[in-house]
């Protein structure tokens, strides 16, 4: 049973960006609000707050939700990651950008920015999901994200481009692997 | 030395794409927009919007509302009309009728979102459970709910504009009734443009600070216009104006909408010099739907004649704008249909043209500017009938383009309503979207595709833009306006360069495009030069609109830093034993013309005039920092064209855009890829406004497209991939032959997608002329050409 504060806030624990965080939180904030307002998380943008423009969208235990659409409570219990903790994602020391942050700038895929963490969360759920994206599957995933300023191409280069490079990865560890492990065999024999 | 003197700047740094340096704050949720400030103490304002688009209050109790927890204040209209009697728009021009927008309504209500009251609580939760409990009793007035219903003026929409008419102007009336009699082709038609929102990602916002103790007032906008702003609200609050600090954030889009001042900006500052605490008003999607300035809605009732060849003999607009219920600050109604008219005949030769226009007030939220202002309604109207034109005669669109806009040997041009043309790759711009369509094949394409049952069109529109908007472009506008800006360069010690400057970003990359061209003043890298904007403290401008940014950074930032050069130049010139004016500076050298071996690092003679006393001449000023105005001697004009492909399913009446191109000559350019990115984010806007976005009002005045779910913003399937050309013709106005852009493209992509849907259509008999073409309009079209056959 969770407690509640005299004024009715309830206690929330979540995994806020790799870090236990306790909160107090009102019955009806949203997510995006407690997001900012109690954890100072500001790279969530409130865009329309009627879960259409996409751009409070975050990752909820590893996929993308619209914390526009999800009350601050049900955030207990559960990992979040914000645009905020992007940096220190995959062992990221946190002041390197994100292969996916690197490839909207390289693509000039951001102009306000306003839309950006949203589409950031929902480019990674994607490539999450489907490593092999097509341009055509890339805008439909995207087509819940609203951008004003881009017209879109650019973020769809910036997406396919990291998807592209984690194939060359992929493959460039799997040529490794064979010959790795054999001369970790040979040391042991 | 003028205000429009241009210096020189050489481009080195200038024409690369340089990663945006704005970029990584963006990226990682650190960069902070008005939403982001949070002040001790800092309270949430919430605006009651008045249900009803017509009539009055009759009586309003806020005492439940001021009594609920966490509420500070509630105020109605009587309270604020004591301490600001509203925010006054007009133009010192004969026949204009000025309006005064009341900061919140307390005497006759004009539209549905007009402010009424205002509740001030410890969150914005609060601040709305207030609103509430607010009780109100209104009495409906009639409704003037459209422009047909405003020209009868059988009833006012606001009481203090007699007729409905803010202004009326037969511009030119040249006698084109021969022309249009002799014409072996006419072609005319009613052209009927939406009203829609530019929709920034980010709604308005604005937090105010009274601090009683010094008398300041420090505030944040999301505005594109700190300085202009800071001086209106100086003299609409009576507030002492050096005491007074307009702090612009981050901001997320602007478009044109952050273009003005807002009664909720006057309405904050109101509060927090009321209350000694900080007020924050941040707006959430629907009250912008409700009450952010609209745009775009003209009726264009256009006629074009043309000679056998194709030639236009003469043409004809009488442009009708539903300005809503009052003019905005500080563009007015001028800015659609009125400014639309002077640009309506813009590249071609139209040897004789008959515009007039009606600026009418109905009971709506009020109209003001948004990317490609009114240049939009003419200009689809235009294209459009080029190309019933070119059928009519029996010529190809390109064709029909290239017989009529100004070459070379026509400059200088002056068109019809006085606009001198002295430039401009118009001729070019036809071809190179041809080439780039390749015409042929399309032909093909669609003959092929209509045996299939599939509609195919193809639509073109050619463009110039005035640019870099200053005094002269204003005042050929119809618009008195006068305006500068200026800019402060200073080279720091180590050789650095801090430049300050009134411009603002809401996603341009000023900070990265004007590091570029300061970098280029002195000839060293880009890394060394920091751009300082977004405080009202230390320099004044206009503003970041139409097209302007680059022209006044260039020509701003060059006249400053040149008064800084002469001083490098005096002392490097002792040094290097040479005259002042054989000194240049490049590469990080300051050295003599054409011998870079004769020079010594620009580091090296900043830090001689900072501390080598020794190396200065007689009476030298070693102040390395200067304050510059700038403001374009003349109009600049940038050109370019668009071109379109859809198809259209006659079944369902849905538009897929399936390419789009555009060509743009803004002269040099300062970083292509930013250049790319505004002609794209244009386009999507562009295919918004015909295909999708739609504000609606009922007959009861209500607005019924008040969520996103109503009103539809293009997303990424909407959108195809976008090419683009590149065309540079440097215009001798702007340092480095800069020209501006980032409006064009909603200036002339609506015309090209229109004009593909009616190509598409053309066939069947069909003619498009109320926009969006939303699937029912199309439907509907096409229902009723089947019943006619």
């Amino acid at each position: 049973m969770r407690r509640a504060d005299t004024d009715g806030a309830l206690e929330t624990v979540a995994t806020v960006n790799g870090q236990e965080r306790r909160f107090s939180v009102m019955p009806r904030a949203s997510l995006a609000d407690a997001l900012r307002e109690q954890l100072g998380l500001t790279g969530v943008k409130v865009g329309c707050e009627h879960g259409i423009c996409g751009a409070c969208t975050i990752m909820v235990d590893g996929v993308p939700a619209r914390s526009c659409l999800m009350l601050g409570v049900q955030a207990h219990g559960r990992t979040i990651r914000t645009v905020e903790g992007m940096t220190g994602d995959a062992g990221g020391d946190g002041r390197t950008l994100h292969a996916l942050q690197d490839a909207f700038h390289r693509h000039h895929a951001l102009q306000c920015g306003f839309c950006t963490p949203g589409m950031l969360a929902t480019a990674q759920g994607l490539l999450d999901d489907n490593p092999n994206p097509t341009r055509e599957e890339v805008r439909e995933t995207l087509s819940g994200n609203i951008c004003r300023c881009t017209g879109y191409q650019t973020i769809v280069d910036a997406v396919m481009d990291v998807a592209a490079a984690r194939r060359v990865a992929a493959a460039a560890a799997d040529a490794a692997t064979p010959s790795a492990s054999r001369e970790a065999s040979t040391a042991n024999g | 030395m003028g205000k429009g003197d241009v210096a020189y700047i050489r481009p080195k740094s200038i024409g690369v794409s340089v990663p945006r340096r704005e970029d990584p704050g963006l990226l990682t949720g650190r960069a902070r927009y008005v939403a982001d400030i949070v002040l001790p103490d800092m309270l949430h304002a919430a605006v009651l919007r008045s249900p009803i688009a017509h009539g009055r209050i009759t009586s309003i109790d806020v005492s439940a509302a001021a009594a609920m927890p966490g509420v500070v204040l509630v105020w109605t209209g009587r309270d604020v009309r004591e301490r600001c009697s509203g925010l006054p728009a007009t133009m010192d021009i004969p026949g204009f009728v000025g309006t005064v927008q009341p900061v919140l309504a307390d005497d006759e209500i004009c539209f549905a979102g007009e402010g009424i009251a205002v509740a001030v609580a410890t969150t914005r939760a609060l601040a709305e459970d207030a609103l509430e409990a607010i009780v109100v009793i209104f009495e409906d007035y009639p409704i003037v709910g459209d422009v047909a219903a405003a020209k009868t003026a059988e009833n006012l929409a606001n009481a203090k504009v007699p007729r409905n008419l803010l202004y009326y102007s037969d511009r030119l009336s040249d006698d084109v009734e021969t022309a249009f009699a002799q014409a072996a082709a006419k072609v005319e038609g009613c052209f009927r443009t939406p009203r829609v929102n530019a929709s920034p990602m980010e709604p308005r916002g604005f937090v105010a600070r009274y601090e009683w103790t010094s008398k300041t007032l420090t505030c944040w906008s999301a505005t594109q216009m700190p300085n202009l702003i800071k001086t209106l609200l100086a003299i609409f609050l009576n507030f002492p104006e050096q005491n007074l600090e307009v702090i612009t954030p981050f901001v997320g889009g602007g478009f044109g909408q952050k273009a003005h001042l807002h009664t909720e900006e006057a309405l904050a500052c109101l509060l927090s010099i009321e209350l000694g605490r900080p007020v924050s008003w941040i707006e959430d999607r629907q009250e912008n739907l409700l009450r952010a300035p609209q745009a775009k809605q003209q009726v264009n009732e256009m006629a074009m004649a043309f000679d056998s060849e194709g030639r236009i003999l003469a043409m004809r607009d009488s442009v009708t704008t539903d300005a809503g219920a009052y003019n905005t600050i500080p563009w007015t109604a001028l800015i659609e249909g009125h400014s639309g008219i002077l640009v309506a005949t813009d590249p071609y030769r139209v040897p004789a043209a008959a515009l007039e226009s009606f600026s009418l007030v109905t009971n709506k939220c009020p109209i003001g500017a948004y990317r490609g202002v009114g240049f939009t309604g003419p200009v689809l109207a235009r294209e459009i009938l080029l190309d019933r034109g070119a059928r009519a005669l029996g010529i190809s669109p390109f064709e029909i383009r290239r017989r009529n806009v100004l070459r070379k040997e026509d400059f200088p041009y002056v068109s019809r309503v006085g606009h001198t043309i002295r430039e401009g790759t118009f001729l070019e711009t036809v071809d190179k979207l041809e080439a780039m369509i390749d015409y042929p094949a399309f032909l093909e394409r669609q003959a092929a595709a209509r045996k299939e049952g599939r509609y195919l069109g193809l639509g073109l529109s050619i463009f110039s833009e005035p640019t870099g908007i200053g005094t002269r472009t204003m005042h050929f506008l119809d618009s008195p306006i006068t305006s500068h800006d200026t800019a402060t360069v200073r080279v720091e010690p180590t050789g650095k360069v801090t430049v300050t400057t009134g411009t603002v970003t809401a996603g341009q990359g000023h900070h990265t495009t004007l590091a570029q061209i300061a970098a280029d003043a002195f000839g060293i890298p880009v890394e060394d030069v920091t751009i300082n904007m977004g405080s009202t403290k230390h320099s004044v401008g206009f503003g970041t609109v139409a097209s302007r940014s680059a022209v006044i950074g260039a020509g701003t930032i060059g006249r400053a830093s040149e008064m800084v050069r002469v001083k490098i130049r005096a002392v490097a010139a002792r040094l290097l034993q040479a005259e002042p004016d054989e000194i240049e500076m490049s590469e990080g050298m300051v050295h003599v013309r054409g011998d870079p071996g004769r020079g010594m690092p620009f580091a090296q003679v900043v830090g001689a005039i900072y501390f080598a006393d020794a190396t200065h001449p007689e009476d030298f000023d070693p102040a390395l920092e200067a304050t510059a105005a700038y403001d374009p001697a003349d109009i600049i004009l940038a050109n370019g064209g668009h071109a379109a492909i859809v198809e259209v399913d006659i079944e369902t009446g849905l538009v897929r855009v399936e390419r789009m191109y555009a060509v743009e000559d803004c002269g040099k350019m300062i970083n292509p890829v930013v250049v790319e990115g505004q002609i794209r984010g244009g386009v999507a806007q562009g295919i918004g406004m015909i295909l999708l976005e739609e504000l609606i009002y009922d007959a009861n005045g209500q607005l019924v497209t008040a969520t996103l779910q109503d009103y539809l913003l293009p997303t990424a399937d909407d959108v195809p991939d976008i090419e683009i050309a590149h065309l540079e013709t440097p215009s001798d106005l702007v340092p480095a032959g800069i020209k501006g852009m980032g409006e064009s493209a909603m200036i002339s992509s609506p015309a090209a997608v229109a004009g593909a849907v009616n190509d598409a259509l053309a066939c069947l008999g069909i003619t498009i002329e109320q926009f969006p073409a939303s699937p029912q309009r199309i439907f509907d079209a096409v229902s009723a050409a089947g019943k006619s056959r």
